[in-house]
């Protein structure tokens, strides 16, 4: 009796959770869910490296991209600086916001870091029009403001933005019916690969050119003005969107980075509590076992 | 002096990106894959209506449509 009750004992210790006790159903219920549990936690890191993985190639094209934009954005914004353009003061003039994001998620909290600046704006102008490049801002905002948006565009962010991308978007912003005062373009500046933050750019309006203080420094013809705003508002664009974008592929590494060591941390408190549930069922075993054996001796 | 572009009713940007495209073409086999890259551009837009989102259609395809409408417009 007692070789063979303790064989499988001494069996249950080799092959340890392969052999769990039948007769015990919750602690092999435990066990095996412990398990699965490791297992998927596991294939969740897997995925979160790789994508970090390409997220980092991914950041170093977009920073470049973000360096050569920066130089197109700046020099164009250098002439409203002699200029001194200002915004024009007016009653009845309506601000546009054009919200630089992209359709990706899993990136942190840029994404709605933009949509709450956009929210702060919109609390001091409330007649304010948006337009949202990107799909995750759209859905941000169509909940909150719907009401505001008169234009959104998708695709944007699938790769690096390109000046086409930017040209057509200002083209089709130019074409809006409504004439507005000035338009700020709202993107994340990449502060340092840890933090960004929403920051608007100014487009002006021919009206506001004319009417900057300094304007007599540069010789403009008259035809020549809408062509210098349409093509200024292109740069901006540009701009936004290549910095909006270095930031997102930073935000999604350390996302991503975080996820995965998250993930790691977790697989070692679940592999200890998975040997330690083992040991448990291993003991609990082995003293059924011995105080059987012990009360059917005497 | 009006622009012969500009009387045919395109914008400034559609017609640096025509003159960005012929010099892209232009170029060597090899630079120019390269360069093509650059000039590719596949949007889509949707104009929004009261809270509402409207139809989303390829930009590339709404601005040459309202591009050859300003341009029949100014030349009639």
């Amino acid at each position: 009796m007692l070789s063979r009750a303790a064989r499988p004992a001494l069996r249950a210790g080799a092959a340890a959770a392969a052999r769990a006790p039948v007769q015990n159903a919750a602690t092999f219920a435990t066990l095996r869910e412990i398990e699965d549990r490791l297992k998927s936690i596991r294939n969740i890191e897997k995925i979160t490296n790789t994508m970090k993985i390409v997220a980092s190639t991914k950041l170093t094209r977009a920073q470049r991209a973000m360096t050569e934009s920066r130089s197109y954005g700046q020099t164009s914004n250098a002439v409203f600086e002699h200029a001194e353009t200002k915004p024009v003061e007016g009653e009845n003039k309506k601000t546009l916001i054009v919200v630089a994001s992209s359709d990706k998620g899993l990136c942190g909290g840029i994404h709605s870091g933009l949509s709450k600046a956009v929210r702060r704006m919109l609390a001091e102008k409330p007649d304010a029009d948006i337009v949202v490049l990107g799909e995750k801002c759209k859905a941000q905002l169509a909940r909150s403001s719907g009401k505001n948006i008169v234009l959104s565009f998708a695709g944007v962010g699938k790769d690096i933005p390109t000046f086409a991308d930017a040209q057509a978007i200002a083209d089709q912003i130019v074409l809006l019916p409504t004439d507005y005062a000035d338009i700020q373009i709202i993107y994340n500046k990449f502060i340092n690969a840890q933090s960004y933050e929403a920051t608007p750019i100014e487009a002006f309006s021919e009206e506001a050119i004319v009417n900057s203080p300094n304007f007599s420094a540069f010789e403009f013809d008259e035809e020549v003005l809408s062509n210098l705003r349409e093509y200024a508002l292109a740069n901006s664009l540009y701009w936004a969107l290549a910095e909006g974008h270095a930031c997102e592929q930073s935000a999604r590494r350390n996302a991503m980075d975080n996820a995965s060591k998250n993930a790691g941390d977790m697989i070692n408190k679940y592999q200890i509590l998975f040997n330690r549930t083992r040991q448990a069922v291993i003991t609990g075993e082995l003293v059924e076992i011995i105080t059987g054996a012990a009360a059917s001796e005497e | 002096m009006p622009f012969a572009w500009k009387a045919a009713g395109l914008t400034y940007n559609k017609y640096l990106s025509v003159a960005a495209r012929v010099v892209r073409r232009s170029l060597k086999e090899d630079k120019r894959l390269i360069a093509e890259r650059r000039g590719e551009m596949d949007l889509k837009f949707s104009k929004w209506n009261n809270g509402k989102q409207g139809e989303s259609k390829s930009l590339a395809e709404a601005n040459s449509a309202s591009m050859a409408e300003a341009g029949s417009q100014s030349s009639s």
